[in-house]
């Protein structure tokens, strides 16, 4: 090394793709299966590291979280540390959170409010909120012929970008707009992201929790399964509801999934089916009494989705309860581990009140001492790691409901299939996981078979 | 102070409030230079800490920021807040605006 000839080349490095065709047809789509092995096996983990958490559009944070210069928050992409800052232009800027020196953390707490930069503890590397060197131990380096300060700093993340006030990150240059990664699936997203003028905010701070299950578990769950609450929530709900789990009014008529590029939705239009599982009945009023004015905003179908029975997974590992205004992140951790992120959303414009019982709320049914976390948590657990017996992760898994449901006449965006009680979202998710695997250009991963049919915006959607 | 003649640094247009000017004068250490509500702060600029100019921080709260370890030393006097381990006090010079000019007592 001391007789090297280059200096180190410090760029930036964004991971390219591969193929793995073996690991995309552990998919089965014309059996509707999916191999177990999906979710323990190591080297598809790796494979998922590479392939989907280092080019998809992933959630880092809410803009509300980092309002001012210098406010940041930590999290994660994939597996890597991540430093989600305010840059002082306004734009929002985030950074791997290890030095380029020797790769230690240079951001050790969650969160903050108008840092000044981040120094690394190990030899005094000092970095600027715009992740730029700014400094080492100034009497050093400095006097270094061959240290070149301007070349280093904190990598950043390829593309940051907002969509009604969320903010994503992508390690893929080459990967398309954000707006261009949702679809048409912003119609479903603006349900909550924007059925008020004032927009939205996170309330209460992150409540992070550990559960040792794989990451799709969760996603997959949120993605379309309130099959699962008839069974697993009913003791929950009854002592919450004081009676049954109830997918609401109306429901062979009006409930449907939805999905777009293996995100999805899945609802009945019943107005305040989840909100009340919060056991506030001044929340379901506060949801009714806003129903005309978000019919006037997002059309009737969107206004009775707010508060209803329903759940969301913008692919791969972002999930909200529009009802329970939880939302929430899967970190995956190994293929046998999460780290689970969860917010409480807001309307700005809502009475302190009213955010004060969703808080609260969220707190009583999702937090990690919820009661339907708690239902869910053990669940995926147990499927995490039942699936790891030798002979039993060479049993295929069924996610054959609703074959015949594709309601391919309905005008509303993306893949559309009738009723919620379905595994039709799930089996479109991975789908789309397995585009992921098979695929190594955005070219082919947005014109393949999870992208959305092509139907022209009709006010009937509305 | 030993010497309390007045050297005359740059024009006083050069300055502008909050941000911090590096000004070299042959034969000694670079200084720097900012305004504060209109008032002149002259000291060395470099950080006492591990020799970093000063004029690439910012003033916060009557105090200029270094850049690199985040040292904040008082305008007023010198002294060092938030100090890295071995941060001394920062070297601050008697100044004054006249007739359109910096001028400090540099001792």
């Amino acid at each position: 090394m001391c007789d090297a000839k280059a200096r180190p080349d410090m760029q930036p490095v964004y991971p390219k793709a591969g193929s793995y065709p073996d690991f995309a047809d552990l998919v089965d789509d014309s059996r509707a299966q999916v191999d177990r092995r999906v979710f323990i096996d190591r080297a598809i983990y790796e494979a998922e590291l590479r392939q989907i958490f280092g080019r998809a559009w992933l959630f880092l944070a809410h803009e509300s979280q980092i309002p001012n210069p210098g406010d940041f928050v930590r999290t994660y992409m994939g597996e890597d540390d991540v430093i989600v800052v305010r840059q002082r232009n306004g734009r929002i800027g985030a950074y791997l959170n290890s030095c380029p020196h020797r790769g230690n953390r240079v951001c050790m707490v969650d969160s903050g409010k108008k840092a000044r930069g981040f120094i690394c503890n190990y030899h005094g590397w000092s970095f600027g909120i715009d992740g730029r060197l700014n400094g080492t131990d100034g009497k050093v380096y400095d006097k270094d012929p061959g240290f070149q300060k301007s070349e280093i700093g904190l990598t950043p993340v390829a593309q940051v970008a907002s969509y009604q006030g969320l903010v994503f990150g992508t390690f893929d240059p080459e990967a398309p707009s954000l707006e261009e990664y949702f679809g048409p699936f912003t119609w479903y997203l603006d349900v909550m992201l924007d059925n008020d003028e004032g927009g939205t905010e996170f309330i209460g701070g992150c409540v992070k929790s550990t559960v040792e299950c794989n990451w799709k578990f969760p996603a997959e769950n949120f993605v379309g399964d309130i099959l699962h609450a008839f069974w697993t929530h009913q003791s929950g709900a009854e002592a919450i509801l004081g009676g049954a789990v109830d997918l609401g009014s109306r429901y062979d008529e009006r409930a449907f999934q939805a999905s777009v590029y293996g995100h999805g939705i899945e609802t009945n239009l019943d107005k305040v089916g989840n909100t009340r599982t919060l056991g506030f009945p001044e929340l379901n009023d506060y949801v009714l009494g806003r129903y005309e004015a978000v019919k006037a905003r997002l059309g009737e179908v969107r206004a009775r989705m707010v508060g209803a029975v329903s759940s969301c997974t913008v692919f791969p590992n972002f999930s909200f309860l529009p009802g329970q205004a939880t939302f929430r992140v899967w970190h995956p951790k190994g293929p046998d581990r999460i780290d689970l992120y969860t917010w409480t959303l807001v309307n700005r414009n809502m009475p302190e009140r009213i955010k004060e019982l969703y808080r609260k709320g969220t707190m009583i049914t999702f937090s990690p001492g919820g009661v339907f976390e708690m239902d869910d948590g053990e669940n995926w657990e147990y499927c995490t790691k039942a699936n790891q017996g030798w002979v039993t992760r060479h049993q295929k898994l069924h996610y054959g409901l609703g074959q015949d449901s594709g309601w391919a006449e309905s005008s509303l965006p993306g893949h559309i299939h009738r009723g919620s009680l379905n595994d039709a979202n799930q089996r479109q998710f991975y789908r789309r996981w397995a585009e992921f695997m098979r695929f190594d250009s955005w070219g082919d991963l947005q014109r393949a078979e999870t992208a959305p049919p092509a139907k022209p915006m009709t006010r009937a959607a509305e | 102070m030993t010497d309390t003649t007045l050297i005359r640094l740059c024009d006083a247009a050069d300055l502008a409030e909050g941000e911090v000017l590096k000004i070299e004068i042959d034969g000694r250490k670079p200084l720097a230079a900012t305004l504060v509500d209109g008032v002149v702060h002259v000291f060395d600029d470099t950080c006492p800490h591990a020799e970093e100019s000063l004029s690439k921080g910012w003033v916060e709260d009557g105090r200029v920021v270094c850049p690199v370890h985040f040292a904040e030393f008082d305008l007023a006097d010198g002294s060092v807040h938030n100090a890295p381990a071995g941060c001394g006090k920062l070297r601050a010079y008697a100044a004054e605006l006249r007739d359109g000019a910096v001028f400090a007592s540099l001792g």
